[in-house]
């Protein structure tokens, strides 16, 4: 009897709970959101890339009622779709289905999440795939990713924070099927659940939603406490070798003690946007790499996680994190084997752009950590801002995404609140807030780069040696004269290096 | 009916056309109106408080690239515009930009290059003022466009490092002969090393298509067809009428299969069978047919997914479409293995599924899914003013008229069991057909 009073306090606690609702009854569909804390954090040691793998048979598995095949056959004609994703703290399902077909797909949902069947051949496929994943693709599909997953191994190492969320070669191998039945009903209860739904339903669905959300495992789960961003003992850089590689692909990091929680997050916003605003043409390094200099595609920087830089033009959600990092995209630039192939007057040029590339962004962050911005550049900075980050929401997906993530930062609205923080910023407190958390002089590097290029490069880098641009004659020609005279005080632009690794691709994420 | 009338009087006034949009899978009217120059602008006014898609697009792109050792121009003219004018220089058009806090940017593809910006409606006039300055009155240094080619190189050089990539660029180069989807539309390495000598060039560039007859503006979101009209008049009123007309070499007829391979065996094994099919169409049956006939065949509900991926477990993903392009191209296939050992399996797997198709064509019912699956994946999608200016951008190019959105998914409806037949037979034959193929070894092997 007791028990079974619990049990219904604890239904009736989920359904009091609070479902992020956003109500859109023009709207012709209807999507789910359900965000779990758990994320790669939750995997246990040796079996990292669990989570994933859980919820890769989750969303490309087959239920009790239904086999994969069957349920893609259902939603066929509807159009009607789901994803997972998977981040470092949390988990998200996605469910979207045209509004005529709700009632039809409700229980394909329910039966997803509630009775998947962890078939023992969808087991095999997804495992393959994933195993696939921290094998071949990370290292072979962009150089751009590759360097920074590599640096999320090298600043996380020793943490839970370290792995990739696919896990690790040795790891992936060793889960199995009751690995992953354990962990689902370990880590997936309504304990941990936060409820997102938008667009055109009824309160008597989002009734039944939410008791059926109830009968998830009552079991409290809390992730374990997410790992820390080490700190190094000054700039320490790992250069990956990789055959056939084109260019050097460069993500720095240094840890960074605020996250979107804290009131300063919007004055590093200004900076940041000012230094690096990702996939815009404005930011300083960005002006001074790719458009004066035409090294590479773009440089940018970055407060906190952004996923899948290469592809998306807008931040998405479902990826709120509480350790945090500073970073510095450098985009591949140019190798000294391609450049003594394409240029003659290079035939001799003993490295690439990778130091000078490294040395002009990272003279850039201190410039404004030294000056600060003016306040002009603050003032069209902020304004961009508050205007730009509108964009962000542009879907309702991205609306109810970006109010989820809200709450994991304490917050209601991040886009209301950090536009009502970036009124009231002054010039003053951005500059503080830059010289309060950022910092160059202890950071972590990866270099993703051709084996042609490695040893000469670290030797570069372990020794401080000057690194002059390395111009083809038809753009050294029209350059002015203070971008040559800014060349040369960046070619020997001291960085605090105190240790350089080089390491065959083969051997990273082990 | 005053309502009707004055809206009536309003097109006569502008010379503006607005389409009714009952049954149509775009639920909102085109506004369309040619101006004098020869400029189309579209409007379609949608729900999103405050936000404007402002959309401009050429049909220039890499197709268009017929003189030798120019391949990649186009995409490299899409970064020269960004390089200012007289009265906006680089630096200040950046700082206006970034005072309007848009989403701006452009791409290249084949047929067509695209401008965009997405933001606060309000500051529409500026959106124009700064676009139809720079399309009239682009200005840039020798100096200049010898830099930005090291951005493009820059650019080549991220895209390269994905070997799905190189294989693409050896199969265009392989499947076509003559036509200029033989080079993507990065274009051939040694062109974009040789970018900073075409200065000359790029100037006969931008005077040939960067005109009004190539030209459509598209603005969707919290707007009015007369706001924009009014403004499209003030600012591109002017701009004058070209006079080129482009001539793309026709592709001969392929009579052989053929086939291209990239020794690597960093990603998994990766077969792709490319078949000549047609150029888009929204008044022939085929291109429709083929979007049906494709989806059937290889979606995950397909037998033959369900067969090598599910059952099996010999290839973890496959798929395939027929491009859409002005002019003929490539029907694709792709398959990625868990073993090399399979390439040859895989691909006689797949000839079985299209040549049993011939003649047994589609099971009615699943006909019927996938008219309905390919509507709802339609509708499903547009929900905010950028999706929906891309949707109307994407027929602009094929066609130079947005209704073609429109007319294509009413053809669907169409298409019967013999359409799809027919056109199994016409295009997928192995004389069209040239098969890509990536693995360690350094032949690809598959006949």
């Amino acid at each position: 009897m007791k028990a079974l009073i619990m049990t219904f306090a604890l239904a009736a606690s989920l359904l009091a709970q609070e479902v992020i609702e956003l109500k859109q009854p023009n709207s012709s569909k209807v999507i789910i959101k359900l965000q779990f804390r758990n994320g790669s954090v939750a995997d246990p040691a040796g079996k990292e890339g669990l989570t994933a793998a859980t919820v890769g048979l989750l969303t490309q598995g087959g239920t009790k009622e239904m086999t994969y095949s069957q349920i893609q056959e259902t939603l066929y004609p509807w159009a009607a779709g789901y994803y997972g994703s998977v981040d470092k703290e949390v988990t998200t399902l996605t469910f979207m289905v045209h509004r005529d077909f709700l009632e039809q797909f409700y229980p394909i949902m329910t039966g997803l999440l509630l009775t998947p069947a962890f078939a023992e051949n969808d087991f095999q496929r997804v495992m393959k795939n994933q195993q696939n994943y921290v094998d071949q693709v990370i290292r072979a599909s962009s150089d751009e990713e590759y360097s920074k997953k590599a640096l999320e191994d090298l600043l996380f190492r020793g943490t839970n924070y370290q792995h990739m969320v696919q896990g690790k070669s040795a790891s992936v191998k060793s889960i199995t099927l009751d690995d992953i039945k354990a962990h689902y009903a370990a880590v997936f209860t309504r304990t941990n659940l936060l409820v997102g739904i938008a667009g055109n339903y009824s309160p008597a669905f989002l009734t039944k939603l939410k008791a059926d959300l109830a009968t998830l495992p009552a079991a409290r789960y809390a992730p374990p406490k997410p790992g820390a961003a080490r700190m190094p003992d000054g700039v320490e850089v790992e250069i990956v070798a990789k055959d056939g590689a084109f260019g050097s692909a460069i993500f720095t990091g240094t840890p960074l003690a605020v996250t979107r929680s804290a009131k300063d997050f919007a004055a590093l916003m200004v900076a940041n946007s000012y230094l690096g605003e990702h996939r815009k043409s404005y930011g300083q390094l960005y002006q001074k790499i790719r458009e004066t200099r035409s090294m590479n595609y773009g440089d940018y920087s970055y407060i906190e996680w952004y996923s899948n830089g290469g592809g998306n033009m807008l931040p998405p959600s479902g990826v709120p994190r509480a350790s945090n990092y500073f970073a510095l995209w450098i985009r591949p630039v140019q190798i000294a084997e391609q450049l003594r192939k394409q240029y003659e007057e290079l035939s001799s040029v003993p490295i690439g752009h990778a130091h000078f590339a490294l040395r002009m962004a990272v003279r850039e962050v201190d410039d404004i950590i030294r000056n600060g911005l003016t306040k002009e550049e603050f003032e069209a900075t902020r304004a961009f801002l508050r205007s730009y980050m509108k964009l962000y929401v542009q879907t309702p997906n991205e609306q109810l995404g970006y109010l989820m993530d809200s709450r994991f930062y304490g917050r209601k609205d991040f886009i209301r609140e950090a536009d009502a923080l970036l009124a009231k910023l002054t010039v003053k407190d951005v500059n503080a807030a830059v010289k309060k958390y950022w910092r160059t002089d202890r950071m972590f590097v990866t270099i993703v780069t051709s084996t042609s290029e490695a040893d000469a490069l670290a030797k570069s880098l372990r020794e401080n040696a000057p690194s002059p641009m390395a111009y083809s004659n038809a753009v050294k020609a029209g350059l002015p004269k203070p971008v040559l005279e800014e060349d040369d005080a960046v070619a020997v632009y001291p960085l605090n290096v105190k240790k350089v690794t080089v390491v065959p691709s083969a051997e990273t994420f082990k | 009916m005053k309502q009707l009338i004055r809206f009536l009087v309003l097109c006569l006034v502008t010379g503006a056309s607005a389409v009714t949009a009952a049954d149509k899978i775009l639920p909102y009217p085109i506004h369309q109106k040619q101006m004098a120059n020869g400029l189309n602008v579209v409007t379609v006014q949608f729900d999103s408080p405050g936000l404007a898609a402002f959309y401009i697009v050429v049909r220039v792109g890499s197709r268009n690239e017929v003189e030798q050792g120019v391949t990649g121009f186009a995409h490299f003219f899409e970064h020269m515009m960004f390089r200012g004018t007289e009265r906006y220089p680089r630096d200040k058009y950046n700082d206006v930009l970034k005072s309007i806090g848009a989403g701006a940017n452009a791409n290249t593809s084949l047929d067509r290059t695209i401008y965009h910006m997405t933001g606060d409606a309000t500051k529409l006039e500026t959106m124009f003022d700064l676009e139809a300055d720079r399309f009239q009155n682009l200005r840039y240094s020798e100096h200049d466009f010898k830099t930005e080619a090291g951005a493009v190189k820059g650019e080549y050089t991220k895209n390269f490092a994905s070997p799905y990539q190189q294989s693409y660029e050896n199969l265009m180069n392989t499947a076509f002969d003559v036509h200029t989807y033989k080079h993507t539309t990065m274009g051939f390495f040694k062109d974009i090393v040789d970018m900073p000598n075409q200065y000359t060039y790029s100037l006969e560039f931008f005077d040939r298509y960067y005109r009004p007859e190539y030209t459509t503006v598209v603005v969707v979101g919290d707007v009015t067809p007369q706001r924009v009209n009014a403004l499209a008049e003030k600012y591109f009123g002017s701009w004058k009428h070209g006079t080129y007309v482009s001539v793309v070499p026709p592709e001969p007829k392929q009579d052989s299969a053929r086939s291209t391979h990239l020794s690597d065996g960093s990603i998994p094994p990766y077969l792709s069978l490319n078949y000549k099919g047609p150029a888009f169409s929204d008044n022939d049956i085929d291109m429709p047919a083929l979007d049906v006939l494709t989806t059937i065949l290889f979606s995950p509900t397909s037998e033959l997914y369900k067969k090598l991926v599910i059952r099996e477990q010999k290839v973890r993903q496959l798929s395939g479409g027929a491009s859409d392009t002005r002019d003929p191209n490539l029907i694709s296939v792709s398959a990625s293995l868990v073993k090399k050992e399979d390439l040859q399996y895989v691909k006689d797997e797949i000839v079985k599924a299209v040549e049993a198709f011939k003649t047994s064509g589609a099971d009615e019912a699943m006909l019927a899914k996938t008219k309905s699956r390919l509507k709802y994946s339609f509708a499903m999608g547009i929900d905010n003013p950028s999706t929906i200016a891309n949707s109307l951008c994407a027929y602009i190019t094929l066609t130079g008229d947005p209704e073609s959105l429109n007319r294509l998914y009413a053809m669907y409806d169409t298409v019967t069991n013999d359409d799809l037949k027919r056109i199994a037979a016409k295009y997928f034959v192995p004389s069209g057909l040239t098969i890509a193929t990536i693995s360690a070894d350094a032949k690809g092997g598959v006949q």
